[in-house]
């Protein structure tokens, strides 16, 4: 397995020198995230994600999640993990102070996440899990429930999930059948079979707060007769074991080591959390949070991924370079000096470095949403989230992918082989396009949604801002091509909508059909930006060779990556006729 | 539990569009009745035979225990390898068929087909089993090697054993440091007064190395003699049997080559992948001393161009599961308001995105078999043809279009079985659907058999700069010359097949020029070039069974699904060119700015 070591240095130059962290926060009042704070959670979050999560991933991974009637065991570790973590505090950094959390600011909460999911993905599930309850419970929750649940799941004590699907309905959740039935209490109770449920049982804490979509009675058909309930696994009050529990576990590709249950409600006693009805409301308030934190795991393994490929590419050695020896003591070069192991390792690190910057960026917009004074500037936040979210989790987990692979491929026959780790990274990265709405819905949600369904105003929120930067540094000594290049493209982003908003006024198909390309257009151009704008503050870095790399590693984004969108803008452009004019029957003629 | 949890598709030959490449597209049986050798062994029946034989052995016998030979894999205890349940039964069906010999030289009990048609059995078995695929994909291949380089007498005793599938072969090439920079192998060979040498030294990732499946295990091993010279112009081919032969053919004692260990792999699981520890094993030089990597390329063109196909094989197989899952999972309603009033929600292949992936895996399938059988009918005319001015053409084309047959198609199977599993959604992520364990077995074919990069390297470096560009000009006067000959009725797909030869006429220009003074451009540009290439042979491909189409879409449906994916081909999927190109067309300047230390 590839050692882990956060990439501090990286985290930092952001914090410091790209996004200005600290002004943020004190901008926003967040006076406790001082520097020093920031410095704290830092080092210390990375030597526990270095020396306690990390050393887990890989005989987690082969040992797995055992099921045996009804109980879960998560592997070797873990348990104690999670009694270290919370024991560290690390649990709450982003919680509200009123329930036990230390009320730092969202954006320090996904810094930690990275390091987390870096080390351990399938282990940074189950805290990751929690944290989706937690919020939704903060959100929507009545006093009493909050007071009953938050501080427990807060301190670590219990554990969260969130139960959406069911065997056949997944992206449509209007579907779903599981029930609640009123109950002469208050309470519900919740009848049905939910899957796919990460942490839905497991032995890291006593207790397990289930949030559950069901359907009461009367509910209208549809998603707008959804509603939302609290299931605890336990009950608060009286410790009785509630009527739900885990029917199996599912095998999988990987996050081995992350339980994904199927769980069983069998009249189980369960609460209504928000209004009747409007469950996928609630749902959403945490989607924004859930879904850059799913991104973040694109990030996460590709990050893993590059450390241990670019220790190999300077270890290995095979071959000579095309133009002479470059260690002709040594019985070949080692495969860095190749110029193809060099574009895989740098699409590697522009991707993670860009992804990076592409998280730091949305979650100072949810710090802002979240604790700014002014409501003009909250509604500004709001809307660029709206916009970037779903860009984060698709592009940051297909790009991550991408990134995952390429770390096999520079080890050869070695990255296909267990032992060495780099394999299992692409198997926990394939699960982030998938999971947390697939990336073929979070492109609809874009284009459809976000994009064509505000006339275009979310996307000019965020071009006008591309817009002012390009104008203010058209003339910049060293980076005005680029500049220019992502100014022109900018612009092409605004006329590439306006083709697709004319075509789907006339036939809804054109959303579908551009949607995934439109995505990863929108994708590359926002990469280009935050590239420029880590060009430009790496110019002033006081580290010359730190400096150096980040110019050339920009160069190269420019020059090999970024081109890229003329393909997905040639796809956009293509239009729908090519996809829809095929009988379904016709998919399949040639086996006959 | 999911209602449909254990509902994997069952896999279908896709019989119908192999007949339309062989037949219609290429009309194999003009090029076969003008290659003497085949005239005996090859005709239309005996083609239709093996084709509906090889699919119903492929779906029947080995389909069904791909997925249980992946979650139980193969087991090693003390040098012994046991294969999962059903293997050596399925494996002795397969080579009772004959089918492991459906390629061989009939002069020692081979079947005898072209490449174009043991080409479709290739992909059948692929797409039934890709680790149950390589134990006899292994043994042709060594067979390959024996049969052009090896003495008569050692013909005559492995051959007909071998083609008989009663005999595995293995291919020993790769040590710990050694994979694709073969000359620094350490293996050694010593001549023996009786003409024999004794092998040792160890090899790894040796595909079939050890396993249950046969009585007896041919090695092809790449070692050094004594007074070899330095780097590849050193290593010579030893053919080393598990048990030693017999002179009345029977086996004998076993020889000193053993099994250290099985790695764990990512996928095939099914499929032995081991450590062979030789320790003075007794070995058979074949071919001369010194030209082992020679003796070795003349099977690697097959073999590359069966790795390609596995590429494709898998690809099938992840749509065949995938239409069947987007035609019956209901889930949302079709943009234009439901399509399937009586159901509670729409079957999903109504989606724009659902046909996205789904036609992206059929263009990309179609295309690579169309292309890998036009590869395979180049290797049939090299071998066979009587022509030495048509020998030397097609050797020039197989030359060129091996690396692409081997990258293009392997790394398009990486994107279509991500894509089958994406259909899926949440379900495409289980292991039961099978669909990710079709990511996790092709995930190889990008790594082995020289990785993709090396084959990039190849095409750039060795075909096109090394022929200075006449390979290409070969492929492209080809094109050309395809293109004047359609009328305007086929003028939808030749214009942007043209537009995309004269771009990749100019990247070519563009590539030889820089390489001139700087040999890192060759290896800047070549995977993309790589890439820039397959889309280009692929519109030639698409082309030309469009045209094969164009016209009987109302005697059969199959025409007009050919021709909508053609279409969806060329405004879908060639104009990834452009981004490619320009990604060649940066150059090797932004790779080498940084120094090791900065990354």
């Amino acid at each position: 397995m590839p050692e882990y070591k956060a990439p501090l240095r990286d985290i930092r130059f952001l914090i410091d020198n790209v996004f200005d962290f600290h002004g943020h926060y004190a901008a926003l009042g967040a006076t406790d995230a001082s520097p020093d704070m920031v410095s704290a959670i830092l080092e210390e979050g990375a030597k526990f994600c270095e020396n306690v999560l990390a050393p887990l991933n890989r005989s987690g991974d082969e040992e797995g999640c055992h099921f045996d009637n009804g109980v879960v065991t998560t592997p070797k570790g873990f348990k104690e993990a999670f009694a270290q973590y919370v024991e560290g505090g690390w649990h709450g950094v982003a919680a509200d102070p009123a329930y036990g959390g230390q009320g730092l600011p969202q954006s320090l909460g996904l810094v930690l996440s990275e390091m987390i999911g870096s080390s351990n993905t399938s282990w940074g599930m189950y805290p990751g899990l929690t944290h989706g309850a937690m919020s939704a419970i903060h959100a929507h929750g009545t006093d009493e429930q909050k007071a009953t649940f938050l501080s427990k799941l807060t301190a670590g004590e219990w554990t969260g999930t969130m139960c959406l699907t069911e065997a056949h309905c997944g992206t449509d959740l209007g579907l779903i059948k599981t029930r609640a039935v009123p109950q002469a209490d208050g309470s519900y109770a919740v009848t049905g079979s939910k899957i796919f449920i990460s942490a839905g049982e497991h032995d890291m804490s006593a207790n397990i707060i289930h949030l559950v979509l069901a359907k009461l009675p009367d509910a209208p058909a549809g998603t707008k007769g959804i509603s939302l309930f609290i299931v605890p696994k336990f009950h608060a009050d009286s410790g009785e074991r509630n009527a739900v529990h885990c029917g199996s576990i599912e095998h999988k590709m990987g996050i081995k080591g992350s339980a994904t249950c199927v769980l069983n409600f069998d009249g189980a006693k369960g609460f209504l959390i928000g209004e009747a009805n409007k469950g996928l409301n609630c749902m959403f308030t945490m989607m924004n949070h859930a879904r850059l934190g799913t991104g973040m795991q694109g990030l996460c393994n590709g990050e893993a991924s590059f450390q241990g490929a670019i220790k190999y590419a300077n270890d290995r050695l095979q071959m000579r370079s095309l133009t002479g020896a470059k260690a002709p003591e040594k019985a070949a070069d080692p495969i860095i000096v190749h110029a193809d192991v060099r574009r895989m390792l740098l699409t590697m690190k522009a991707f993670n470095e860009g992804n990076r910057a592409l998280a730091y960026f949305t979650a100072q917009l949810l710090d802002t949403a979240h604790l700014s004074s002014d409501a003009g500037q909250r509604q500004e936040a709001e809307d660029l989230l709206a916009f970037l979210t779903p860009i984060c989790k698709a592009f940051m987990t297909d790009t991550g992918l991408e990134v995952t692979n390429h770390g096999m491929q520079v080890f050869g026959g070695h990255g296909y082989i267990r032992e060495w780790g780099m394999e299992q990274l692409a198997r926990d990265a394939r699960i982030a396009p998938i999971y947390e709405g697939t990336n073929g819905i979070q492109a609809l949600d874009l284009l459809g949604r976000k994009v064509l369904g505000s006339q275009g105003k979310l996307l000019r929120g965020f071009t006008k801002i591309v817009h002012k930067f390009c104008a203010a540094n058209a003339e910049h000594p060293l980076l005005k091509a680029h500049v220019a290049q992502l100014n022109q493209l900018n612009q092409e982003w605004g006329e590439l909508t306006t083709k697709v908003g004319m075509a789907a006024m006339k036939n809804p198909d054109e959303v579908g059909a551009a949607a995934v390309d439109y995505l990863m257009y929108s994708g590359y151009v926002i990469l280009a930006y935050l590239w420029l704008r880590m060009a430009i503050a790496a110019e002033a870095h006081d580290d010359a060779e730190f400096a150096r790399a980040k110019l050339a590693t920009c160069d190269f984004y420019f020059k090999r990556l970024l081109p890229r969108t003329a393909t997905h803008r040639a796809a956009v452009e293509a239009g729908s006729e090519c996809l829809m004019s095929l009988p379904a029957e016709a998919f399949a003629l040639g086996v006959t | 539990m999911s209602e449909k949890l254990f509902a994997m598709a069952d896999y279908k030959a896709p019989l119908r569009d192999m007949r339309f490449v062989l037949n219609e597209v290429f009309e194999v049986a003009t090029t076969w009745a003008q290659l003497p050798a085949l005239a005996d062994t090859v005709d239309a029946e005996t083609v239709e035979a093996i084709l509906e034989e090889a699919g119903k052995v492929t779906a029947k016998s080995i389909a069904p225990i791909s997925r249980g030979g992946d979650e139980q894999g193969c087991r090693w205890a003390d040098t012994v390898v046991t294969t999962p349940d059903g293997y050596p039964q399925a494996y002795k069906t397969y080579a009772e068929g004959g089918w492991v010999g459906v390629g061989g030289d009939p002069a020692f009990g081979g079947m005898g087909m072209p490449k174009a048609v043991s080409a479709q059995v290739e992909e059948m078995i692929n797409s039934s089993s890709l680790a149950f695929g390589l134990y006899p994909m292994l043994t042709s291949g060594a067979c390959v090697s024996i049969n052009t380089h090896a003495s008569e007498a050692l013909k005559a005793t492995y051959l007909p054993k071998m083609y008989s599938g009663e005999w595995a072969g293995s291919m020993c090439l790769t040590e710990a440091h050694a994979g694709t920079d073969l000359g620094i192998i350490r293996t050694k060979a010593e001549p023996q007064a009786d003409g024999s040498y004794t092998i040792s030294g160890t090899k790894i990732f040796i595909t079939g190395g050890e396993h249950d499946l046969t009585e007896n295990i041919i090695h092809l091993v790449l070692a050094k003699l004594p007074d070899a010279p330095a780097g590849p112009k050193g290593i010579s081919l030893f053919l080393v049997p598990k048990f030693m032969v017999n002179a009345d053919g029977s086996l004998g004692a076993r020889n000193l080559v053993s099994c250290g260990s099985i790695e764990h792999k990512m996928g095939i699981q099914a499929s032995a992948t081991c450590v062979m520890n030789f320790d003075a094993a007794v070995g058979y030089l074949v071919g001369e001393p010194n030209r082992g990597l020679a003796a070795m390329f003349t099977m690697m063109n097959y073999e590359r161009l069966g790795v390609g196909i596995q590429g494709l094989a898998s690809g099938e197989r992840s749509y065949q599961n995938a239409i069947e899952y987007a035609r019956d999972r209901l889930q949302s309603r079709s943009p234009l308001g439901a399509q399937a009033k009586d159901k509670v929600a729409d079957p999903i292949i109504v989606h724009p995105d659902v046909r996205r992936m789904l036609l992206t895996m059929k263009a990309a399938n179609e295309g690579g078999r169309a292309f890998s059988t036009y590869v395979a009918t180049q290797l049939d005319i090299a071998k066979f043809s009587e022509d030495a001015a048509a020998r030397e053409r097609a050797d020039n084309l197989v030359a060129l279009l091996t690396p692409v047959a081997k990258a293009f198609l392997s790394d398009l199977g990486l994107e279509t079985t991500v894509l089958g599993q994406q259909v899926f959604g949440g379900h495409g992520y289980i292991r039961e659907w099978g669909q990710e364990q079709l990511v996790r077995d092709v995930r190889i074919t990008q790594i082995y058999e020289g990785t993709n990069g090396i084959q990039a390297l190849d095409l750039m470096g060795r075909k096109i700069v090394g022929s200075g560009g006449a390979f290409y000009t070969l492929f492209a006067d080809e094109i050309r010359q395809f293109i004047a000959a359609q009328g305007a009725e086929l003028g939808e797909f030749t214009r942007p097949l043209s537009a995309a030869v004269d771009n990749l006429d100019e990247l070519t220009a563009w590539v030889l020029d820089r390489a001139k003074t700087n040999p890192n451009e060759i290896g800047a540009a070549s995977v993309e070039y790589l890439h820039a290439f397959g889309y280009m042979a692929y519109a030639y491909m698409w082309a030309r069974m469009a045209k094969a189409a164009l016209g009987k879409e109302a005697e059969e449906d199959f025409y007009a699904s050919k021709l909508g994916t053609a279409r969806f081909y060329f405004a879908r999927l060639l104009p990834r060119i452009h981004s490619l190109s320009a990604s060649v067309k940066a150059g090797s300047e932004s790779l080498f700015l940084l120094d090791e230390a900065l990354f």
